[in-house]
This record gives structure tokens, C-alpha cells and sequence, in this order.
């Protein structure tokens, strides 16, 4: 299949939530020192905000202020922030901690703040992080890293998507059963189905976005996912998530090459890290595996590219039995996992609905 | 997680001041070492899943089964968590994460791979 390859973090890929400084940034004037009264917003930089969240990038704050003074920010600039540090931390330890609360790499992080001494702080902590000044910043909204090529409905829900995972988070926290009792409790659903074309832009954007969960660590343009749906023995899959707390919609899929009949391979296995904890992977795992021995595959296998960031994938295989072998044609920057399906597979848990029944 | 990474660093001083650590030959303060490493890993089993039973598990228990049923979210979080406490990099070194079969076989590895402790010997 063609693929474009995307590069390994850093500049260049796509940013993901931008990270804003309050005082002189967003706010014109300095908080604290303002008081009483308070500085109002940056015309210039609230433009920002609402051209960058139509293209589904996030929000987030960090700031030397008390906490008060990010709720201030979110009404002068009429903007939804997905996070706030605020307090008297290193900025580079706010953004760790924002990308860790958004569960996204802090290489899909932009920083934005006056001071140039905070941008050094955060570009010598952080060296993936796009740092800018506010005078930057009006520019490099047209960087490529800034313009994600299709904004898809996923895309322009996600700062409310984010709000909604973490009222799941907190109300996880206070459960007190298994992971699976709470799934079942939220009501969750997951629907796997064949790809439509109208799902093509979406599958794209997750291929484009997705590392943490991405086997082939390479985007897939939509020419080629439009392809794949229509060729002989080749299957693309969407997967689907909503729960009591938000309908995430399309949250990941696959790409099923059956050319081979006694052991398919999945060239593209992806899925948003925002579904992530909720069943999903090992959901989907399960039906690939019950779906190629129905059809008297013996084995099933995922090449995968070995890196850092799509550990939690590597997790997500081991945990389902799959065993790596040396990939001779690739190199050794990637490598075969792959499953026998002699044993039966446990059925799909019944909040999971697929073709082919469970 | 909530709790800080100092669990393992109070636990090192106190074995190594200890008189009886430093009398102890190598091989059974690796043994010694080897339980106190399967004790923290419990600690964060539990932290990272939220569920105190884990503080009671043994070492032949699997991760990947039914009664601590690590996932890819408990999965990421106890290898980010052994990696700062005990600077060893299991995903890197362990392509298949064999190491992740038991406790035991994870003590086994992150203790092959730290040196002993510092100021005992």
C-alpha cells in the first residue's frame, strides 16, 4: 500500500493541544498586577484560539497565577481549555503533566508564552515541543504541523470530548469494582463493522494521529483506504465507542489483508488513545482472531514497527497471546507478532457488537 | 500515581546503613533485594490499578491473567513507573515483555538489571 511516512515526533508532526501562557500572552497585561480589575483578553491570540480548535487542535493553560486566573481565561477568550497547570512549577513540568492528563506524547505539544526565558526552560526540558512567542504563534498557525489535512466531526468534538473523558476518569476513581465492572456500568459500546467511504477522512486522521496504538507507525492516505475497502480479500474495519459518558464515535480500525487464507495479516491495527482502558483493543484483537478461525486461518499476525511510543500496543498484543518473530523483509526496525489460533478464543464480552456475531 | 518515588529510595538507605546489611555476603543480599524489588512492584501494581489486593499477591501470580488482568493502561503505567523508580527500560530490552509473565519474572529481570545497593559493600 502507499504510505506516507510521518516523521518520528519534533517538528513536523501534528500538533495536538497548543499550551498558553496567561500573562502578556492570552491576557493583555499581568493578572495578579491587575487586580482588581483584570487584563482583558488578547484579541489577537483569542482569534488563534478559535481558528486552531476548528481544526480540532486542544487547549490548555500554564501558568505562574492561582487557578482562579485560568476559569478568568476561559470567559475573556470564550475558549474551552482541555487543562490548566497552574501554580509556580517549571513550565516544562506543567506541560509533562498536561500531556500526561491528555494521555498524548508532549511531542504533540505547542507552547506559547511571552517570557523568553520560559521558552527556553520548556525548549531545552522538552526539545519536541514547538515553542513559540505570541508573535510566532500568528504564523505558525498556517505550519503544517498546525493544519490537519481533513477536519473530520471527531475532530471539532474533541475539547468536548476531552471534558467528558475526565468526568469518566474521576468517576472510575471512586469506583470501587473491576475495570470491566466499570465498563459495564457506563453502559459502554463497541461496534466493529466494515468501512464506508463516507468513514475514509476519519480513518485517515487516525492514521495520521494515532502512535500509541498504531502498528505500522506510518499514516495511510485516504486514496489508499478508499482502495483497500474495495479489493478482493482485503478488509478495512471501523470501531466505534460511546459510553453513558460521551458518544466518541469513530475511535479506531484495521486494515485485513486475506490474500494469504491460512494466515492473515492486519497491515494497520490503530486506535485513538483517548479509547484507551475501555476495552477497545482487546475487544478488537478478539474479533480478528475468532474471525480468522472461523474461516480456518491457523495463524493471525501484526508486523509492527518497533519504537518507544507504541508500547501500550506491544502491551495490548502480549496480553492477547501474540508472539514476535524476527520480520525478516523489514529490517530490523519492525517486527512480526503473531498468534496461533489452534486454542478457542473467549468469546467477545456482550457490550461488543460485530459482524459475525460473537 | 499518587505516590512519589521515594518509597524506593527510603527503602536503599535503610538497608544500606543497616549493620546487618553490611555484614551480609552478595548473594543473599540479592535474594534480600530481589523480595524488597517484588514488594515495590506490588506497590505499584496496586497504585496503578487502583486496587489494594494487589499488595498481597505472589510471585508466581501472572500479570496478564485474570486476577491482576493488566492491560494496555495498567500495562504503561507500571513499565513507566519501573523505569523511574528503577531505571530499567523493560519495553526496550523485552521486544516480546516475556518479563511481564509473573511478579516473579519481573523482579527477576528489573533485579538483573540493577546493581546492588550502593554504601552496603
Amino acid at each position: 500500500m502507499s504510505v506516507s511516512r510521518l516523521p518520528e515526533g519534533g517538528a513536523g508532526s501534528l500538533v495536538k493541544c497548543v499550551v498558553w501562557d496567561l500573562d502578556n500572552t492570552l491576557l493583555r497585561g499581568i493578572y495578579l498586577e491587575s487586580l482588581p480589575q483584570r487584563p482583558p483578553a488578547d484579541p489577537a491570540m483569542a482569534g488563534l484560539l478559535a481558528k486552531l480548535g476548528k481544526r480540532g487542535i486542544v487547549h490548555a493553560i500554564a501558568s505562574k497565577n492561582p487557578s482562579e486566573a485560568a476559569e478568568y481565561a476561559a470567559q475573556a477568550t470564550g475558549c474551552e481549555f482541555v487543562a490548566a497547570e497552574c501554580g509556580w512549577d517549571r513550565k516544562s513540568q506543567s506541560l509533562a503533566r498536561i500531556a500526561a492528563v491528555l494521555n498524548i506524547s508532549v511531542d504533540a505539544l505547542a507552547f506559547v508564552d511571552d517570557d523568553p526565558y520560559e521558552r527556553a526552560e520548556v525548549g531545552s526540558a522538552l526539545p519536541g515541543v514547538r515553542v513559540l512567542s505570541p508573535e510566532d504563534a500568528a504564523e505558525a498557525v498556517d505550519w503544517p504541523e498546525f493544519s490537519p489535512a481533513g477536519v473530520t466531526a471527531e475532530a471539532r468534538r474533541r475539547a468536548d470530548l476531552y471534558q467528558r473523558r475526565r468526568h469518566r476518569l474521576d468517576a472510575e476513581r471512586e469506583f470501587g469494582g473491576s475495570r470491566e465492572e466499570f465498563l459495564r456500568a457506563c453502559a459502554t459500546q463497541v461496534t466493529i463493522a466494515a468501512a464506508q467511504d463516507e468513514d475514509v477522512p476519519r480513518l485517515h486522521e487516525l492514521s495520521e494521529r494515532t502512535s500509541q496504538f498504531n502498528s505500522a507507525g506510518e499514516a495511510l492516505s485516504a486514496e489508499s483506504i478508499r482502495a483497500l475497502i474495495g479489493s478482493p480479500a482485503r478488509d478495512v474495519m471501523t470501531v466505534r465507542l460511546q459510553d453513558c459518558f460521551a458518544d466518541d464515535g469513530l475511535v479506531g480500525g484495521c486494515v485485513i489483508d486475506r490474500r494469504h487464507v491460512r494466515v492473515w495479516t492486519v497491515p494497520l491495527l490503530m486506535m485513538s488513545c483517548r479509547a484507551m482502558g475501555r476495552g477497545v483493543i482487546d475487544a478488537l484483537l478478539t474479533w480478528l482472531a475468532r474471525s480468522a478461525a472461523r474461516q480456518r486461518a491457523a495463524a493471525l499476525q501484526v508486523p509492527c514497527a518497533r519504537s518507544d511510543r507504541n508500547v501500550p500496543l506491544r502491551l495490548a498484543l502480549a496480553s492477547a497471546g501474540f508472539r514476535a518473530c524476527a520480520d525478516q523483509a523489514a529490517g530490523g526496525g519492525r517486527a512480526v507478532f503473531r498468534c496461533e489460533l489452534g486454542v478457542p478464543w473467549p468469546a467477545l464480552p456482550d457490550w461488543v457488537s460485530a459482524p459475525g456475531g460473537s | 500515581m499518587s505516590e512519589p518515588k521515594g518509597r524506593g529510595a527510603a527503602w536503599t538507605e535503610e538497608r544500606g546503613t543497616s549493620d546487618e546489611g553490611r555484614r551480609r555476603l552478595t548473594a543473599p543480599r540479592r535474594r534480600a533485594e530481589d523480595t524488597a524489588i517484588a514488594d515495590e512492584l506490588r506497590h505499584v501494581l496496586a497504585g496503578a490499578t487502583g486496587r489494594s489486593e494487589l499488595l498481597r499477591i505472589t510471585l508466581d501470580t501472572p500479570l496478564f491473567g485474570t486476577a491482576v488482568a493488566l492491560d494496555s493502561l495498567t500495562g504503561t503505567l507500571l513499565l513507566r513507573e519501573v523505569r523511574h523508580r528503577f531505571g530499567v527500560d523493560v519495553a526496550r530490552e523485552d521486544l516480546n515483555l516475556d518479563a511481564l509473565a509473573t511478579l516473579g519474572t519481573l523482579a527477576a529481570f528489573v533485579s538483573q538489571r540493577t546493581p546492588l545497593t550502593a554504601g552496603s559493600g
